[in-house]
């Protein structure tokens, strides 16, 4: 601690205030020398010193043979490298490739966008960084005297474990208050990460799929379909940071987050339908009755919500949107396009709803927006669902690996929370039906094994459909996934309802709210915001269980680690070696999930009010 | 005076008037209700209807009529790898994924407290493996853990026809771990019964030094006296045990009772109990809404409890009086169990009440594989085993830990300022209130643990999962089984809730 410091803390000793606020913070440890620390920590009596030993020594046989497992000649780490495509994006066609890095440069230029938005990040003493530095450095060097490299490779990498632990000791040593953001190393470590593809030959594995498949293996770089793309997408995103935060100044910030949120939302089916499956638009049948349904619906639509919404409207509303439910139940019983059934229903949700919206007319005008805005979505996800796409690919579906993983991920996040708030809304009512109805399916769900409900959905599901419909097996295992989600989401939903206090309800009910308003916008807007730990959990936990789409033969990620490359001539026995890449992914991404919701939860100051 | 009069007449007119239908919250409540429960019946309605029709048109009959036939299927393993019937097959997968859930929440346990302790370690090193373990475990999707266990098991040194006798006590290959096994042999069940009689002696005795303990104030050492009372009986079980084989005379005696009663009787017996717990629980529930004065107010809600509960009772008992076949299988079941019970007591004589073998290698034909004489774990077993047992031991640990945080730090100063010492702190003040915290997540990792032995079916070892997919494979009888899978986890995770339930309520902190 420098003299400066010292100055000011004695200055600030003499203002009560600042002395009262100094006490509550905990005491500094005091900093042990190597020696001392060891002793406290590690040998501080008998049995902790034996614990220490043995630990030691196991620690140091389970590196051992870790190492030698990985880099024993035998092991076929090729095959992952060769097959990284096949894992990522299944039979992708190569020569459409485009469309998925144009679909990864868009979500990485969200991320970055909202990362400055967010004002993602932390400052970070460099000391710290320092101590990590030498840590890694000390470890690399470690590892390097363990495993059973060639000379040469010993060398490099004694060197490399070297200048890191050097590096690290020079931070270490640097002045106690510079700081760096956490933003910087993470960049840093990126740029490392790419500038290394174009440096270190890690050697140029591809997979030529002729008649006759064949494999090649090359020393160099990676190739350059590669490490271009993947520069581009890390110059993408860390410019797209710096444009955020340009933009973050110039404009409201409430409302770009917004903005951010609803983009995000939007975005994946987007991609999904618009860019990756390249839809073969039939215009004629597009102006002639797609647009004109869009534009009757949303017209008439906003007109009657405008004057739902209007606060003097009394029962005659009621009737009016009860006359709307019931016209939609009977679009079922003619014949006429399903679009419109739909929309007439979700115009029948939003009239019985208006009564809870309504207000003054910049609260009419909102709600009468939100309405357009769904009817967008609406109509164009239907629309562009209904068109065949040009992206000819071999299977049944036209992506599969990882991607399928996070799009089944996605889907079923969106999907399954406001299904999760409302059964959680129904077990907690008043209505002893709904009570009933939906305790008995959460219980019900909660009882059986996820992979009970998925072979149910992949096996019984057409045997459930009237004639004429049909459900591709992705879109069953989706709903399945959404059901079972919904039901644990919404416990996690009850926890939070019930946490909310009476006093809560009471001064609701007292400044005359409905009970759709008192739930709407004072029991819900707290009951969510206890319920972000255990929905954040519930999310980890949905990723994961994302592996089980293997065990149902859809090609996902795990699935061609574990039985497709390993069947693949060149590459038999593979199996352990893509299982280790496929845990490492699972593991770096569950892992870091759960780092991030602990920070948000500190943010939101959860148990701290 | 006067407006003020008016005014209250009028407030009284409005209060008078009847509310319209249409505006009677109750009326719109139930309306809503019924409404709602209508479109939901109506679509699962129609939903069946499709099904049926479609199981017509594909010429499926979804009758259960596949658990009785003989199935062509061989298990892997179990109480029976080539069961005679379909219920048989499902029955021995139902037994591997019990005996799955319960060896594995017991390792579970173990491990995830072993591995919980460490996280709170005052050593660095060790503090910080505990920590790698859990975020590694918890982090990697149990599926993919599995699998990769069965990966490296089954790429092991093979076990073949050249393949030598082993040394019988560890052995490990691609077919397997194995190690000696100890069995419960012929006398086991007399033997257990002497430890029964045991338990109960030490119950008594430990009761008794408490007394004495309270009375005068020395340390009597109950549990000890307890554990001692056990060892002796259990000792002397090994030689005395032959005496009570006359228990068989019992249950022989029981299971012709069981056959000699006609199912009328059980008809009645049962719907008397039906009827008296439906007529308690109304009874109480009026109790519970009768106010200090003894006034009784009912809203509608609570009108649709006792319809519900005395409907839910009426079909109950109408079920049971026009469905012979449940009254006839319980007296069936009760009589095969006191029979099989009879079968284990039969054996006098010197059998002993354990045994001990060493594994071997038989080679039958062209293959090689472990022996019966063995304990076997199979790379199916052993994958799902060791997959269960590390994940959930993660989340355990994770509890545990929480679980002994969030006990105040004052306790352990004032449990040390009385004069206790680690251990005794440890054992009377902060696991007690440790363990209030704990349970109810441990139940749900228990519960968890259980349904996710039915991964087992990618390793392809033979759960209820797996072995119901091979039988619906084969007779496409998919609904039925399907049905049989909700029904047993269902039943498994109602079993463990129940019982957690019960502990929570034991340990519970007695309020005023």
């Amino acid at each position: 601690m420098n003299l400066k410091n010292f100055t000011s803390q004695k200055q600030l000793k003499t203002d009560p205030l600042a002395e009262a606020s100094n006490s509550e913070l905990p005491p500094k440890a005091p900093v042990l020398s190597p020696a001392e620390w060891l002793k406290a920590n590690l040998f501080s009596n008998t049995f902790n010193s034996v614990l220490t030993i043995l630990s030691t020594a196991a620690i140091l046989l389970i590196i051992r043979g870790l190492l030698s497992f990985i880099f024993n000649p035998l092991r076929q780490w090729s095959a992952t490298a060769t097959n990284m495509r096949l894992l990522m994006t299944q039979a992708y066609p190569e020569h459409q490739y485009a469309r998925i890095w144009v679909s990864l440069g868009f979500l990485l230029f969200l991320t970055g966008v909202s990362l400055a938005f967010w004002r993602a990040g932390r400052s970070v003493l460099l000391s710290q960084v320092g101590k990590r530095l030498l840590a890694i450095g000390s470890f690399i060097v470690l590892v390097t005297l363990l495993a059973p490299f060639s000379s040469e490779a010993t060398i490099i990498w004694l060197i490399v474990g070297v200048f890191i632990a050097g590096t690290g000791f020079l931070l270490k040593s640097s002045r106690e208050d510079k700081t760096t953001s956490s933003m910087t190393l993470l960049s840093g470590a990126f740029l490392l990460a790419i500038l290394s593809l174009w440096v270190i030959p890690y050697g140029h594995h591809s997979y030529i799929s002729t008649r006759t498949p064949k494999i090649l293996a090359e020393p160099g770089t990676v190739a350059m379909t590669t490490k271009l793309p993947w520069t581009i997408m890390l110059v993408v995103a860390i410019c797209s940071y710096f444009l955020g935060s340009l933009i973050r100044d110039k404009i409201d910030e409430a409302k770009g987050k917004a903005l951010l949120s609803t983009t995000w939302l939007i975005s994946p089916l987007f991609l999904l339908f618009l860019v990756l499956r390249d839809p073969d638009f039939d215009t004629g049948h597009l102006f002639s009755t797609d647009i004109p349904i869009f534009l009757f619906f949303s017209i008439v639509g906003s007109v009657i919500l405008l004057w739902l919404t209007n606060p003097d409207i009394g029962e005659k509303g009621r009737v009016i949107s009860t006359a709307i439910l019931f016209v939609g139940f009977a679009t079922f019983l003619f014949q006429m396009l399903m679009i419109v059934r739909i929309l007439t229903l979700v115009l029948a949700f939003f009239a019985l709803a208006a009564p809870t919206f309504s207000g003054q007319k910049p609260a009419r005008i909102r709600y009468t927006k939100v309405w357009i805005g769904t009817m967008v979505i609406l109509c164009w996800l239907i629309t562009a669902i209904n068109t065949p796409s040009t992206a000819k690919v071999p299977g049944d579906f036209f992506i599969g690996g990882f991607a399928i993983t996070l799009m089944i991920f996605f889907f079923t996040m969106v999907l399954a929370f406001p299904l999760g708030v409302l059964l959680a809304l129904a077990r907690t009512s008043k209505f002893p039906i709904f009570r009933m109805v939906s305790t008995t399916f959460i219980e019900f769900i909660r009882g059986v094994p996820l992979i009970t409900i998925l072979i149910f959905f992949s096996v019984m599901v057409p045997l459930f459909l009237p004639d004429g419909m049909d459900l591709t097996e992705i879109a069953a295992v989706t709903i399945a996934f959404i059901i079972f989600e919904a039901a644990y989401l919404a416990e996690n939903v009850r926890g939070g309802l019930q946490s909310v206090t009476r006093g809560q309800h009471e001064a609701a009910e007292a400044v005359g709210m409905t009970n759709a308003q008192k739930t709407f916008f004072i029991v819900l807007p707290q009951a969510l915001r206890v319920a972000i730990p255990p929905m954040v959990g519930q999310i980890i936990a949905t990723f994961k269980e994302t592996g089980l789409l293997a065990i149902i033969g859809i090609f996902d990620f795990l699935y061609i680690a574990r039985s497709v490359i390993p069947g693949q001539t060149e590459f038999m026995g593979s199996t352990r070696e893509n299982l280790l890449f496929v845990s490492l992914v699972y593991l770096v991404i569950c892992f870091s999930m759960s780092k991030a919701s602990q920070r948000v939860e500190k943010r939101v100051g959860l148990g701290e009010r | 005076m006067q407006s003020s009069a008016e005014e209250k007449s009028s407030t009284l007119q409005a209060v008078s008037q009847r509310v319209p239908l249409w505006r009677d919250v109750v009326v719109i409540k139930w309306v809503t209700q019924l409404a709602l429960l209508a479109v939901v019946v109506s679509s699962l309605w129609f939903l069946a209807g499709q099904a049926g029709d479609n199981l017509q048109a594909r010429n499926i009959n979804t009758g259960f009529d596949f658990l009785e036939r003989p199935p062509d299927i061989q298990l892997s393993e179990g109480i029976d790898t080539s069961p005679a019937t379909g219920g048989r097959a499902l029955w021995v997968g139902m037994v591997n994924t019990l005996r799955m859930a319960v060896v594995g929440i017991i390792f579970a346990t173990f491990l995830g407290v072993i591995v919980g302790l460490a996280r709170l370690s005052n050593n660095w090193l060790i503090k910080r493996l505990a920590g790698l373990w859990i975020e590694t475990l918890r982090n990697v999707p149990l599926l993919v853990q599995m699998i990769f266990y069965f990966a490296v098991l089954t790429a092991l040194p093979r076990v073949s026809l050249e393949s030598g006798p082993i040394n019988g006590w560890f052995h490990i290959s691609n077919k397997g771990i194995s190690m000696p096994r100890v069995f419960i042999s012929d006398g086991f069940y007399q033997w257990i019964t002497v430890v029964a009689v045991g338990c109960i002696a030490a119950h008594f005795i430990r009761k008794q030094r408490l007394r004495k303990q309270d009375l005068t104030g020395e340390d009597t050492r109950s549990v000890s006296w307890a554990f001692l009372t056990i060892c002796v009986f259990a000792v002397i079980g090994i030689f005395v045990h032959p005496v009570f084989s006359f228990i068989g005379e019992i249950f022989a005696g029981l299971a012709t009772l069981f056959e000699t009663i006609p199912t009328s009787l059980v008809k009645i017996l049962l719907s008397a109990i039906l009827i008296f717990l439906a007529a308690r629980w109304i009874r109480n529930f009026f109790t519970s809404r009768r106010s200090a004065t003894g006034h009784l107010s009912l809203i509608d809600d609570d009108i649709f409890r006792m319809v519900f509960v005395g409907t839910g009772a009426l079909i109950a008992i109408i079920l049971l009086i026009s469905w012979t076949g449940i009254s006839s299988w319980i007296l069936n079941s009760g009589r095969d169990l006191f029979h099989m019970l009879e079968a284990k007591f039969e054996v006098d004589g010197a059998a002993r009440p354990f045994d001990a073998m060493k594994p071997d290698i038989v080679k039958p034909g062209k293959f090689a594989n472990y022996g019966t004489s063995g304990l076997t774990m199979t790379p199916g077993f052993a994958a799902v085993f060791f997959g269960v047992v590390f994940y959930t031991s993660a989340f355990v640990a994770e509890i545990i830990r929480g679980g002994i945080l969030a006990v105040p730090k004052g306790q352990i100063e004032a449990a040390n300022a009385v004069g206790l010492n680690r251990g005794q702190s440890l054992r009377h003040i902060v696991l007690p209130q440790a363990i209030r915290i704990i349970l109810p997540p441990m139940g749900n990792q228990y519960l968890n643990l259980t349904k996710n032995t039915s991964l087992a079916i990618a390793v392809g070892y033979s759960d209820i999962v797996q072995v119901g997919q091979t039988v619906y494979n084969q007779t496409g009888k998919s609904l039925p089984v399907m049905a049989i899978w909700m029904l047993f986890y269902l039943a498994c995770s109602l079993t463990i809730s129940v019982v957690v339930n019960y502990y929570n309520v034991r340990m519970k902190i007695v309020e005023r």
